[in-house]
């Protein structure tokens, strides 16, 4: 993975398969505590102690396929915030859900950059239909605060029937996204 | 800024759409987001779909993300499901064959055998 998105956009599907209906997405850049923080907090089946420890193990995966033997995509994230002198915290709970809390120190030499926020959640958003997703971006620097937020129920209500993929509905979420984005200052993280 | 009330608008128009023709999905297209298939270009091939749809304006298509299907070594992998007809996987995807099966295969009806690596149910 060559940046932050590409991870964020692998802990998103593994809230999918946990059975996720509600996915909140926040991603946090605050100057001054030289932080960027991504929280992904699901409704999904949850995991047991010993299984969020597992799952930061390279060699375990959830995945029944035969063939598989690994399980790279979260011992990858961890390691990569962990590079850049930040931390990955995993809390989870059979039957209610999984919170993941990664850290970056955001001036810090080997931190990878956020990278391409809008494709991966407007890959998420549309590929996943079932699901509703609660998105919050936040930039502070200098006691300035610039958020956006985006909840997908809201727009999946105003639209009834039509489906997420009908093409002017791609092209609003698509522009919110953009518009978010650059009103956040995350385009350049 | 875009509000909701666009999105108001959107819905007239797509209603409007659908008494014509129906509301019926003719092609769903699944993209394989497993973490290998991201490592190798999936999210870029699932945004050239999006695009696609978008500029031809294609709406009796559906596109969704799933996991990873095992067949690791030909991501990005992407299945095209028809009413009627095989399931047909094309795998080694790249957003320039994206935009030639969308033409070939979506739009005219005609397979892409070339980046085909399965076919079945």
């Amino acid at each position: 993975m060559q940046d932050i998105s590409l991870h964020l956009l692998d802990i998103i599907e593994n809230s999918v398969r946990a059975e996720a209906r509600r996915i909140k997405i926040r991603v946090k850049a605050n100057v001054q505590k030289n932080l960027l923080r991504v929280i992904v907090e699901d409704d999904g089946v949850g995991m047991d102690a010993y299984t969020v420890q597992q799952a930061q193990d390279p060699f375990y995966t959830s995945k029944l396929e035969r063939i598989k033997k690994v399980g790279l995509g979260i011992p990858l994230f961890k390691q990569n915030a962990e590079l850049s002198n930040g931390s990955f915290k995993m809390a989870s709970e059979p039957g209610f859900g999984t919170v993941l809390t990664v850290d970056f120190e955001l001036d810090h030499i080997d931190r990878m950059p956020l990278g391409n926020l809008k494709d991966t959640l407007l890959g998420v958003i549309i590929g996943h239909p079932e699901v509703d997703f609660y998105i919050c971006l936040i930039y502070s620097e200098r006691g300035k605060e610039q958020s956006f937020h985006l909840d997908t129920a809201a727009i999946k209500e105003e639209l009834g029937d039509i489906p997420l993929t009908y093409p002017d509905v791609i092209e609003y979420i698509d522009q919110s996204l953009n518009e978010g984005i650059q009103n956040t200052n995350m385009e350049d993280v | 800024m875009k509000t909701l009330a666009d999105l108001k608008k959107i819905r007239e128009k797509a209603q409007e759409e659908m008494k014509l023709r129906g509301s019926n999905v003719r092609i769903k297209i699944v993209v394989g987001m497993g973490t290998s298939g991201i490592a190798m270009g999936a999210r870029e091939v699932m945004k050239t779909f999006l695009e696609e749809i978008a500029n031809r304006n294609l709406t009796d298509v559906i596109v969704t993300q799933t996991g990873e299907k095992g067949l690791s070594s030909m991501e990005p992998v992407v299945d095209l499901i028809e009413e009627g007809k095989a399931k047909v996987t094309y795998g080694n995807m790249t957003p320039e064959k994206v935009k030639k099966v969308v033409v070939e295969h979506i739009v005219n009806g005609r397979v892409v055998s070339d980046y085909v690596v399965a076919t079945g149910e």
